[in-house]
């Protein structure tokens, strides 16, 4: 009974979070406009076909909903901490042990069943939902909808859970999560090289969807609940009343950022990062993991790229899912604890601007490393240039809607649907531009103007606004 | 008297809520003017329009001869604010939170200014303490700090004694009088009322964001009442359940 009080009181809880921070009826119509794009996009199914094998769709769409359950799990951990910094004193049911008769990890169970239950009816049923519809019209047997469905929500359950056990271990000890994820690594490439196939090839899912067996449904079953009662029984919540001290870093840090045009929120941001845990935490869940799925997933299509092709592509989704960085350092405040300091809006958002800069140093270094695996030495400065255009470009669109919440604002369907149009159009532009002649990648320099009046914009824009949060 | 705020018929409005009704009030240097009222009755958002954390819908105000709207940055650069529930940054340390506000605000010599104010209110125990890991209590001593640390000319303040123990909120109430006698000018809003008569030479009375009510404490002194009754009798006969 209490399990059932719980698990609703959450849902209602996620429900209203999202709702407050954007209104009921633009968050409602989020899983609307998703159901949209999958019903819409069916209808495109055989104009994709001439050009892109349906295997290689559905790889691409069950890579897209494994990365949606690690994101969706990654945010999940850090939520008490950005709900507080966002709602002042709030606090989220996941964090009411202190108050309630109820263990840590029946509550922390609740919450994964939760976000499990509430993001698939957000997320995976309306797609699953559109494509279903329109199969009657594209000629898609329903059986192999339904089956997509259910694989799609395996896919979002393994990134979900992943994170979940990966994070579990983190929090216990980063030695262990390091032999984890290199023995998942040699597990992984022994049987690839052994086999002579891409090891995304035995994901449980996509194994699923070329060829549904009870017995590979059972396995990815039992993968899951292994995962998921591995993070509960691992699960380690901070103590209570704890005090975390540390020795005066502010001042050093200060005026080793001179530098830089604002060094003392510089030095705070650099603070929160590395004290939160969130720059090594969000570092590994938030781009090394998504970007190496990414990347296996990515060389799976290999043959249908133009030669270099692979390089560029993964520099372009580097640069996206870089420039969700800015979320890294906005994440911990909104701009209630500055609002009683002599610091504009713009200010602040020039100084997070500037933080992630200091930060494109990572998906810099991690292009130049994929280049140079890859054997394509020759093109790193090209595919390292588009990638931290493409990175900057994309965080001076979210600046510009979002101001300093990005990470809130997201589901705002209007503010998806615009970051999702300015986006795609220069991922398009420059994904042909690099596909014709590697080299022309180099032009994507050329980003820098729209990212410039972009930032001015959002300057002018959030400036204009009352900044007291939501 | 040099007066150094005012609020010319501010008015605030959120969607159909009013927040704020065409509100007028002067405060003189030197004074410890208080704003009263009930909960929801448009405090907080008399002080954020006051320091420019929120833009006034129609209306004006101005403060140490500065229109907020024109400039909020410059204002918030003169006064000394405590906002309402809000906390020190989570992953900074007390004495950190305290550097930071003196490099934003420019006060020199803060390593001793800290020291003094961190032995005041007795927590330099907690200097080294990550914020987050700090009781409300502490966290209030530290908001404290931040607004007069840098002893400003005027001093804004959202339920001062909110958070403090009975011998924590005593020292602050020494320390406000002390303060105003120095020529500076504190506004605070509560809705602790036998606070406000203590330790306020002026006041104002909020309800439903209309004010029903601006003078001196002095004037009900001299007529014997006190300002709880006073108070009461006014927002009961404007319709408070």
């Amino acid at each position: 009974m209490a399990m059932l009080e719980l698990f609703t009181s959450m849902v209602k809880e996620e429900w209203r979070v999202h709702s407050t921070m954007f209104g009921s009826l633009s968050f409602a119509l989020f899983p609307v406009m998703i159901f949209g794009i999958a019903f819409m996009g069916s209808f495109l199914l055989p104009l994709m076909r001439a050009t892109l094998p349906a295997g290689n769709l559905t790889l691409i769409v069950h890579a897209n909903y494994l990365m949606l359950g690690i994101m969706v799990g990654g945010f999940g951990l850090l939520g008490n901490e950005v709900m507080n910094r966002r709602f002042g004193q709030a606090s989220l049911l996941a964090y009411s042990a202190r108050s309630l008769p109820l263990s840590e990890k029946f509550i922390f169970l609740n919450f994964v069943i939760k976000d499990t239950v509430y993001y698939f009816f957000l997320w995976v049923l309306p797609f699953g939902f559109g494509y279903i519809l329109a199969s009657p019209f594209t000629g898609v047997p329903l059986a192999a909808a339904l089956l997509l469905l259910l694989t799609l929500t395996l896919s979002f359950l393994f990134g979900l859970c992943g994170v979940f056990f990966l994070s579990a271990v983190y929090a216990r000890s980063r030695l262990i999560l390091l032999l984890v994820l290199l023995a998942f690594g040699v597990v992984v490439g022994g049987i690839s090289v052994m086999i002579g196939m891409n090891p995304v090839l035995f994901f449980p899912p996509l194994l699923l969807n070329s060829a549904f067996t009870w017995l590979n449904f059972l396995i990815s079953c039992i993968v899951l609940a292994l995962l998921f009662g591995v993070a509960i029984l691992l699960f380690n919540p901070e103590s209570v009343g704890s005090e975390k001290t540390y020795r005066d870093a502010f001042a050093p840090l200060v005026r080793r950022f001179s530098f830089l045009p604002n060094p003392p929120l510089a030095a705070k941001d650099a603070l929160d990062l590395y004290r939160s845990g969130s720059l090594v935490g969000q570092t590994i869940f938030s781009f090394l993991l998504p970007l190496a799925v990414i990347w296996f997933f990515l060389s799976l299509l290999d043959s249908i790229f133009p030669p270099h092709g692979l390089l560029f592509i993964v520099a372009i989704t580097t640069g996206i899912i870089a420039s969700t960085m800015y979320t890294w350092v906005t994440m911990f405040d909104t701009f209630g604890p500055y609002a009683g300091l002599p610091i504009a809006v713009s200010t602040l958002i020039a100084s997070k601007l500037t933080t992630f800069g200091v930060l494109q140093l990572i998906p810099a270094i991690f292009i130049a490393v994929v280049a140079l695996l890859s054997g394509e030495a020759a093109y790193l400065v090209p595919a390292v240039v588009l990638a931290i255009s493409v990175s900057f470009y994309a965080v001076s669109v979210m600046a510009w809607l979002c101001g300093l919440s990005p990470s809130v604002l997201v589901y705002d369907v209007r503010v998806l649907f615009v970051y999702l149009i300015l986006v795609g159009i220069v991922m398009t532009i420059f994904t042909s531009v690099s596909f014709a002649n590697p080299y022309f990648a180099l032009s994507a320099v050329v980003l820098a103007i729209p990212t410039w009046l972009l930032v001015q914009k959002a300057k002018s824009r959030w400036d204009a606004v009352d900044p007291d949060g939501f | 008297m040099e007066i150094v705020l005012e609020a010319k018929n501010l008015t605030k409005t959120y969607g159909d809520v009013t927040a704020v009704n065409n509100v007028s009030l002067e405060v003189e240097k030197g004074a410890l003017f208080g704003l009263l009222g009930p909960n929801g009755s448009g405090k907080t958002t008399m002080i954020k329009m006051l320091t420019g954390q929120v833009r006034p819908t129609s209306g004006s105000a101005t403060v140490l001869g500065l229109i907020v709207e024109e400039d909020p940055v410059g204002v918030r650069g003169r006064v000394g604010i405590i906002p309402e529930q809000e906390t020190p940054p989570s992953f900074l340390t007390a004495v950190e939170y305290l550097e930071f506000v003196a490099a934003v605000r420019k006060i020199p010599d803060i390593e001793r200014k800290a020291d003094w104010w961190f032995d005041f209110l007795d927590f330099a125990d907690k200097k080294n303490v990550l914020c987050k890991d700090l009781s409300r209590g502490t966290r209030q001593k530290l908001m404290f700090t931040q607004a007069f640390i840098h002893e400003p000319a005027v001093a804004l303040i959202d339920e001062p004694l909110i958070n403090f123990d009975p011998i924590m909120q005593d020292l602050v109430k020494d320390y406000l009088a002390g303060y105003v006698k120095k020529g500076k000018t504190i506004f605070i809003s509560t809705h602790i009322l036998e606070v406000a008569e203590e330790i306020c030479s002026g006041f104002a009375i909020l309800h439903k964001g209309t004010l029903l009510h601006t003078g001196p404490v002095a004037e009900l002194t001299s007529r014997n009442e006190h300002l709880a009754s006073f108070f009461l009798s006014l927002v009961r006969k404007d319709g408070h359940a």
